[in-house]
């Protein structure tokens, strides 16, 4: 039973009831006046120092959001937010523009350390021989500190950096692609995070590229009454491939903290784009004060035939979490896919899923959903797939199980399927149930405790997806579930 | 300074309230304080809702708003000849002769000369029109109407609650068990177009049982905007199979309710066959009151031209140790548009629930479209539940193997056809009816039964 041993082992490695992220920083910050008018949309943009076409979008964005109401369908519930009482710009002081490594503040390298994030790059090369290399773009509150292995990526064309960066030094493509998913009027949130975004990523792979290496964006939020916005921007040019991997932790607070990010994929002919996430965004304490509201959009754009785009989300995070992974079918052939486990424990509460739009002949997508609801927390799964007049011969395949752990947590499906071509095919089918009887006395008469027994079985219930994610994010994955079902049993 | 907000309201919404207005008096029961209530709180309510448009989740795919432009004037003419033809015309031949206690309902009045009411009471039922009772309704007629599965949210009930004019008001006396089911037969009439409002009332005591079959047919009238609610309050260890099939005229609008809650170890067996009408919406809210019941609630729906068939389920278990179970069988042709909507809630104290639900749309057209939306709403946590959502043609290995055994083409389509809506035919026990359920999928593929 070496996998029963193994799970015991890294159940043992955790200390109880602990958000081992939520440490802060104490680091000096250049913040913009609290609160949101036009001023400081202007403030952002002149901080970056950023061309005119992007201000005008930016103060339309914000023009239209003024006009815009929150939306009050998911099945989440929170005191109403005061977009006024917030810090839309927030800067660790010392890193403006560090040329190197050696010139980012050590403050922020010890953080960075202490998330078991590697910004050395060095330290990572000297690592163990055949240690998989991951090029780090690492994002502090609203901007972005540091990103590893750029000459190296440069090198096979790949452009990785910042999205200020990218504004500065690629702007016919940032330009042309910028809110070409995710209109800055798609949504309120999107819409708010259009007129203010700070920082983000900026992923290019030139035609016929298959990136040397993962990429990955660390976000971190630390400091206090800031909201996040940062925007992601990922093309995959004909016949190229990326994989990406976004991870984000903040500080534990008693108030809650706003993050609302808009992720924006482009698909070209023949293009892949993997896309996976663990969030692990403070979740509040167990009596639900803090932690983070997560509202997210995130798009994927299969633009030419025959793309894909693969989305992956771990989310064991925030307080509140809304987000909805979709794919846009748009070219002939084009594949879409959503593996996700959504996890919630305390007062969580989670309104996740995805969409699937088939738009081009032959698309086809797959949906694997794995929600488990512990504690007082609910879980929903909501998801939208349609296959338009002209998708012909469009196919969907969907499963989402919910797993409830104890009696006062809920566990929600929401599924639209909506079906207007005859040579659609749809398949959906979703289950909700406990954890067995039989399998946890199996374990216990073992020697497992109920904790570890739980945590086995969770992770043998997510295993479908836990597979679909990089090697070494596995590992730690499988940690995270285990930490965040802690308390749950009993 | 005055922040009250005029509501907008299309001409059809506030048509609905006119007509309130002007029949308000003139209403059965509109003397008796309790019914007049009733009435009054319901217009209210409708009055705060409006007519049901997309942007309400559970109607969005049915926008009332954009359907109905404006609303026909309450049916007048009364007593209408009915010929046995006529009947079998509007019902079908199978259905039309199908032996049971029949009542009949046309524009809203209860038939008493073309119903078999004294054979109902010789039986042990007791059986009244609605209009009659409530001028003076009885106790239990009290507890029930509006009582049995209310709905808060709900224009189409709230306006049949205000509006009711007839229909059949049905008590089964504790364990009776009636040999011979109840055929409540809904008919418009032949004038101009008209609105009709009916409501029946059923409430089985304890360990009662009976099969009661709802049909829906047309005399001859265009236009009709029929609004028809089923009440059914099942008592402990009581059985009903509830089975209703609508062929209405192609430009019926068809809004239907039925509310149904059970008491301990009961049975609640709901079926429904669509075949007619322009729009039809059939809402079906169950709740489990009492511990160790179960409840099947399936249908069938065979759409063609632009027909638009929208099935709204709601099943609430709300105590431990019930079993719930959806079949629903969708078949489009045309730029017909399917809809399903099931929704199973399980309350936190409804532990050992088991419930299972599927939808299965066969689309024959380019233009056809289908939508579903199957959702669980769990709060407990010793569960199995489980739902699934089929869309898709005929299975063309199927129909080449049919083909290759000397079938042609459109009898191998029929009987693939046949055979995929005769699965939800299966829950009805009443072997007559399953028969007149296939004769009836048969007529509308235009084959014989087979």
């Amino acid at each position: 039973m070496a996998a029963v041993q193994e799970t015991v082992e890294r159940v043992k490695e955790i200390d109880v009831d602990q958000y081992k992220y939520g440490f802060f920083t104490d680091i000096e910050s250049v913040k913009a006046p609290k609160g949101l008018n036009e001023d400081i949309v202007r403030f952002i943009s002149a901080k970056k120092h950023e061309p005119e076409w992007l201000l005008k979008w930016r103060l339309e964005a914000f023009r239209r959001w003024q006009t815009m109401q929150e939306p009050e369908w998911a099945n989440v519930h929170y005191p109403k937010i005061d977009f006024q009482d917030l810090y839309y710009y927030s800067a660790p002081k010392s890193t403006e523009g560090p040329k190197s490594l050696a010139e980012v503040d050590p403050e922020l390298l010890a953080t960075y350390a202490k998330l078991g994030i590697p910004l050395k790059e060095q330290e990572v090369l000297a690592g163990v021989k055949g240690a998989p290399r991951v090029a780090v773009d690492a994002v502090f509150d609203s901007v972005s500190v540091v990103t590893t292995f750029k000459e190296e990526l440069s090198k096979a064309g790949v452009i990785f950096c910042s999205i200020s960066e990218a504004v500065k030094n690629h702007p016919d493509l940032v330009q042309k692609y910028l809110g070409s998913v995710v209109p800055a009027t798609d949504n309120f949130y999107a819409t708010l995070n259009s007129a203010v975004f700070s920082d983000g990523s900026f992923v290019y792979v030139p035609e016929g590229v298959r990136c040397p290496m993962e990429l990955s964006t660390y976000f971190r939020i630390n400091a206090e009454q800031t909201g996040q916005f940062e925007r992601t921007l990922i093309i995959a040019d004909k016949g190229s491939y990326v994989s990406y991997l976004e991870g984000c932790t903040a500080p534990m607070r008693d108030e809650n903290q706003l993050h609302a990010a808009v992720v924006e994929l482009v698909a070209l002919e023949d293009a892949e784009i993997k896309y996976s996430t663990v969030q692990n965004w403070y979740p509040g304490d167990k009596n639900g004060k803090g932690g983070i509201y997560n509202f997210v959009t995130k798009r994927g754009d299969c633009r030419g035939d025959r793309s894909k785009i693969s989305w992956t989300q771990v989310e064991t995070g925030s307080a509140i979490t809304w987000k909805y992974p979709s794919c846009i079918l748009r070219g002939n052939g084009s594949r879409g896919e959503f593996y996700s486990i959504a996890i919630s424990n305390g007062y969580q509460q989670v309104d996740s899923g995805t969409k699937m739009i088939h738009l081009g002949k032959d698309t086809s997508s797959r949906i694997i959903s794995k929600g488990i609801a512990a504690g007082r927390s609910n879980n929903t799964y909501r998801g939208l797939v349609s296959a338009h007049r002209k998708a012909t011969n469009a196919r969907n395949f969907t499963v989402c199980d919910s797993l409830l752990i104890g009696d006062k947590c809920g566990a929600h499906t929401v599924p639209y399927i909506e079906a207007k071509n005859a040579s659609a095919t749809f398949e959906h089918e979703a289950t909700t149930s406990k954890i067995s009887d039989d399998q946890l006395f199996y374990c216990l008469s073992r020697g497992l405790s109920e904790e570890e027994a739980v945590a086995l079985i969770v992770n043998g219930f997510v295993r479908d997806v836990l597979q679909q994610l990089p090697m070494e994010f596995m590992a730690e994955t499988q940690k995270l579930i285990s930490i965040s079902l802690e308390g749950s049993v009993g | 300074m005055d922040l009250s907000v005029q509501q907008f309201r299309s001409k059809a919404e506030q048509d609905y309230l006119d007509l309130y207005t002007k029949a308000e008096k003139a209403l059965p029961g509109a003397g008796n304080p309790f019914v007049a209530a009733l009435r009054a709180d319901a217009i209210k309510a409708y009055g705060r809702l409006g007519l049901p448009h997309r942007r309400i989740e559970a109607w969005k795919y049915t926008d009332l708003r954009a359907r109905i432009d404006e609303v026909h004037p309450l049916v007048t003419a009364l007593g209408i000849p009915v010929s046995d033809e006529a009947l079998e015309a509007a019902l079908g031949s199978a259905i039309a002769a199908f032996p049971a206690y029949r009542i009949v309902i046309v524009e809203g009045e209860l038939r008493v000369d073309l119903s078999d009411m004294s054979g109902l009471r010789e039986a042990g039922v007791e059986v009244s029109s609605l209009s009659h009772l409530l001028e003076m309704p009885p106790e239990w007629l009290k507890a029930a109407l509006g009582q049995v599965n209310p709905r808060e949210d709900d224009a189409v009930l709230a306006l049949n609650t205000a509006l009711m004019t007839g229909g059949v008001a049905l008590r089964l006396p504790e364990g009776l068990t009636l040999g011979k089911p109840i055929h409540l037969v809904h008919l418009d009439g032949t004038g101009e177009a008209a609105s009709t409002f009916t409501r029946n009332v059923i409430a089985a005591e304890a360990g009662a049982s009976a099969t009661v079959l709802e049909s829906y047919g047309s005399l001859g009238m265009t236009g009709l905007q029929r609004n028809a609610v089923t009440e059914i309050k099942i008592g402990d260890k009581a059985a009903i199979n509830h089975i209703k099939i609508q062929r209405e005229a192609p430009e019926t609008i068809h809004l239907n309710v039925w509310l149904a809650a059970l008491g301990a170890d009961a049975r609640y067996n709901g079926f429904q066959l669509s075949t007619g009408a322009a729009l039809a919406r059939n809402q079906v809210y169950v709740a489990f009151n009492g511990e160790g019941s179960s409840a099947d609630i399936s249908g069938a729906c065979l759409g063609r031209d632009r027909q638009h068939c929208d099935t709204t389920l709601v099943v609430e278990h709300r105590v431990p140790a019930c079993d719930s179970r959806e079949l629903f069988k969708v078949v489009l042709d045309d730029e017909a548009r399917g809809i399903f909507q099931g929704k199973v809630i399980v309350s936190p104290d409804a532990q050992k629930t088991d419930g299972k639900q599927m939808a299965q749309a066969l689309l024959l057209s380019e233009t056809a479209e289908f939508d579903s939306k199957p959702e669980l709403e769990i709060f407990a946590d010793d569960v199995v539940c489980g739902h699934g959502a089929t869309s898709g043609q005929i299975d063309e290995d199927l129909l080449f193997y049919l083909e290759s055994r000397g079938l042609p083409e459109p009898e191998a389509r029929a009987m693939l056809i046949q055979a995929f809506v005769g699965e939800a035919f299966e829950v009805v026990d009443d072997e007559a009816l399953r028969e007149a359920f296939n004769a009836a999928s048969a007529a509308w593929l235009g084959v014989e039964a087979g």
